[in-house]
């Protein structure tokens, strides 16, 4: 016996190691039940994490636009009603208002990465005889980079962007036929125009993007555009991307100017994320129940094959007391257990579908992070439905009467 | 005469009381125990024996009427009281063993001293080491109890009931269950435990063979005491 064991953990992995096949036969069914948790967990926030990057890898999760213009309707003195049909203004290209004082307090929000301004709008890239339009996106790299990682996306050339400059994707330098260091000129709407040096060419990864997104440094998109010292938006991005609703109407309420969270903008999207944990919620609710069960019924059949010997650990001064914690004990061993086994199981099977699950060309379908908070949870929500589950028989236990116990 | 380890003072038991169903089992009961004294419980089925050893035992309360152990009154006791004196002053032997078979021969005898202290030491396995020897049964202290004949098993049961050095051991058919030779073994194992450490012994049997070789007999017959007279064997003497 450890002497730094007291009697109620004795006696409880004592009672358990005499009923191995018993004991053995639920920590295997624990095991799958964790496993299974582990595993669907996993996957599922692999799968999400991947979607989220591919699609926070170019664009933010926050955007900050200047409001619509809208049409007054007209209003006279007195009490004269005018009937007016308001029609929406066409949309020019404005800047926000004070841009530089919405970011300077944007950034003190908290939750707040990274706050990037932009000026973009439409222009055409001409060479030669060719001309494409363009969206053409004026950025401050050194922040902007951090949102949309273009220097890792770079095929060609360098992410370099001085006055002068411009960062083209793969599809347009194809349709134009030109290379780094080529020179490319930019003509918007207005009439504006400026010849820029292809800097370096990139892949998004989606042909519209790499035949449409054009960078070039803030103040070259100001000139082109118009905006003279002015910006179009301004990009956020936030620590925990699943509060960036919240976020964004903390911006709007301390700025005024109105920020629209990926959660609004993507509104399908988001719901089908909900939906996602909704229905992993209800795999471990239920998964947790049938191990509860599980647990439970084991126990309740060994307070019954164990009567006796509980009247007699009664009879000899054991107090009702400790009889509930052997079993609360063992309720929680099985549970801790299982989770073990289980968290191990659910490893070796991520292992082989890491292993099965590839794309065409051997790169796996998306990434998979087993992430040891993950296992923690698993074994400390197991270890707790033991003892949970143990409530009952253990009160059985503690209820018994020695006399009717050992006379059974 | 010594004073008494237990005293009951018109003790009545009824199951079900108020009830139509209402069965008084015994019919207000006075009797004492001498320390050191080694008495037999006689008397046919259904007389009410077991049920004056379950109160005695503080295994069950009495209806009505006074049990001291010792010079306790146990009336005014809460259940966990109960438990805590019932540990301390008296051991149990029944007419099966009820040994715990996840443990060995050694870890039954102390499973009384660990039950009350909470945690295992090193002089418990001491004591209970000694015990084991004294019941003659030293070599299989590492046996689990399940690979020891009924006798063996029996004489682990008396060695467990002495654990915590009680002043009243009750038996409740400690021989029952064992051919003569090892009821013979248990009960002369029992009667040396009296002599030597002066503990009182209340057993229930049927066996009015052994009865006769306790110091007194006591003869229970439909709830009531019939007889209370010196044993016809008398003492062994030592």
């Amino acid at each position: 016996m450890n002497r730094f064991l007291p009697f109620e953990w004795i006696a409880a992995t004592r009672f358990l190691k005499e009923g191995a096949v018993q004991t053995l036969l639920i920590i295997t069914g624990v095991a799958v039940g964790v496993g299974v948790v582990v595993f669907m967990s996993a996957l599922l926030s692999g799968l999400q994490g991947d979607f989220l990057k591919r699609m926070f890898s170019s664009q933010a999760q926050i955007v900050l636009q200047p409001p619509d213009k809208i049409a007054r309707p007209l209003r006279t003195d007195g009490d004269a009603i005018v009937l007016a049909t308001v029609i929406k203004p066409s949309q020019r290209l404005r800047s926000i208002d004070q841009w530089q004082k919405v970011r300077d307090i944007t950034r003190t929000i908290p939750g707040i990465l990274t706050v990037s301004p932009m000026a973009s709008g439409a222009a055409f890239a001409v060479k030669g005889g060719a001309d494409k339009s363009i969206s053409l996106m004026g950025v401050d790299p050194a922040v902007y980079f951090s949102i949309v990682d273009i220097p890792g996306k770079l095929t060609a050339g360098m992410a370099r962007l001085n006055v002068g400059d411009i960062l083209i994707g793969i599809q347009l330098a194809s349709d134009l036929g030109v290379a780094v260091n080529d020179k490319l000129r930019i003509t918007t709407a207005s009439g504006a125009s400026q010849t820029l040096t292809i800097t370096g060419i990139f892949d998004l990864g989606n042909r519209g993007a790499n035949q449409r997104n054009t960078y070039v440094a803030l103040h070259t998109a100001q000139t082109l555009l118009g905006l003279t010292g002015g910006v179009t938006s301004i990009d956020v991005t936030v620590k925990d991307v699943y509060a960036a609703e919240d976020i964004a109407q903390l911006i709007t309420a301390a700025t005024g100017v109105e920020a629209d969270s990926w959660i609004k903008t993507n509104a399908d999207f988001f719901s089908f994320i909900n939906s996602q944990n909704m229905s992993n919620a209800a795999i471990r609710i239920f998964v947790s129940l049938s191990v509860a069960f599980g647990i439970a019924s084991v126990l309740v059949v060994s307070v019954v094959q164990r009567s006796k010997e509980i009247g007699i650990l009664r009879a000899m001064g054991a107090s009702r007391g400790q009889m509930l914690r052997v079993f609360l004990i063992q309720g929680g061993l099985v549970g801790f257990l299982g989770s073990l086994l289980g968290s191990s199981l659910g490893w070796a099977i991520l292992a082989v579908w890491r292993d099965y699950a590839r794309h065409a060309d051997g790169t796996p379908l998306f990434t998979i992070v087993m992430e040891p908070s993950l296992v923690l949870l698993a074994m400390l929500l197991a270890t707790v439905t033991g003892v949970a589950a143990a409530i009952l028989p253990a009160m059985r236990a503690a209820r018994l009467e020695p006399v009717v116990a050992i006379r059974g | 005469m010594a004073e008494p380890v237990l005293t009951l003072e018109g003790i009545r038991k009824v199951y079900n009381p108020g009830t139509a169903v209402a069965t008084e089992v015994l019919h207000g009961i006075d009797f004492s125990l001498a320390a050191g004294e080694f008495c037999a419980i006689i008397g046919p089925s259904g007389s009410g024996k077991s049920t004056l050893l379950n109160i005695i035992g503080l295994l069950d309360r009495p209806t009505d009427g006074r049990l001291l152990i010792g010079a306790r009154d146990t009336a005014q006791l809460s259940d966990k009281m109960l438990t805590a004196l019932r540990g301390e002053a008296i051991g149990f032997v029944f007419q099966y063993h009820y040994l715990i078979t996840a443990f060995t021969a050694l870890e039954n005898v102390m499973m009384p001293l660990l039950v009350g202290r909470g945690f295992p030491n090193p002089e418990m396995a001491r004591t209970a080491e000694r015990l084991l020897d004294e019941v003659g049964l030293l070599p299989w202290r590492d046996a689990k109890v399940g690979n020891l004949s009924g006798g063996q098993q029996q004489r682990v049961a008396v060695a467990r009931a002495l654990a915590r050095r009680p002043s009243i051991v009750l038996a409740d058919e400690p021989t029952g269950n064992l051919d003569t030779k090892s009821a013979d073994a248990v009960f002369e194992l029992m009667r040396e435990v009296n002599r030597r450490d002066g503990t009182s012994f209340l057993i229930v049997t049927h066996n009015l063979r052994l009865a006769d070789r306790c110091d007194r007999v006591v003869e229970v017959v439909d709830g009531r005491i019939v007889s209370d007279r010196k044993a016809a064997a008398g003492p062994i003497p030592a």
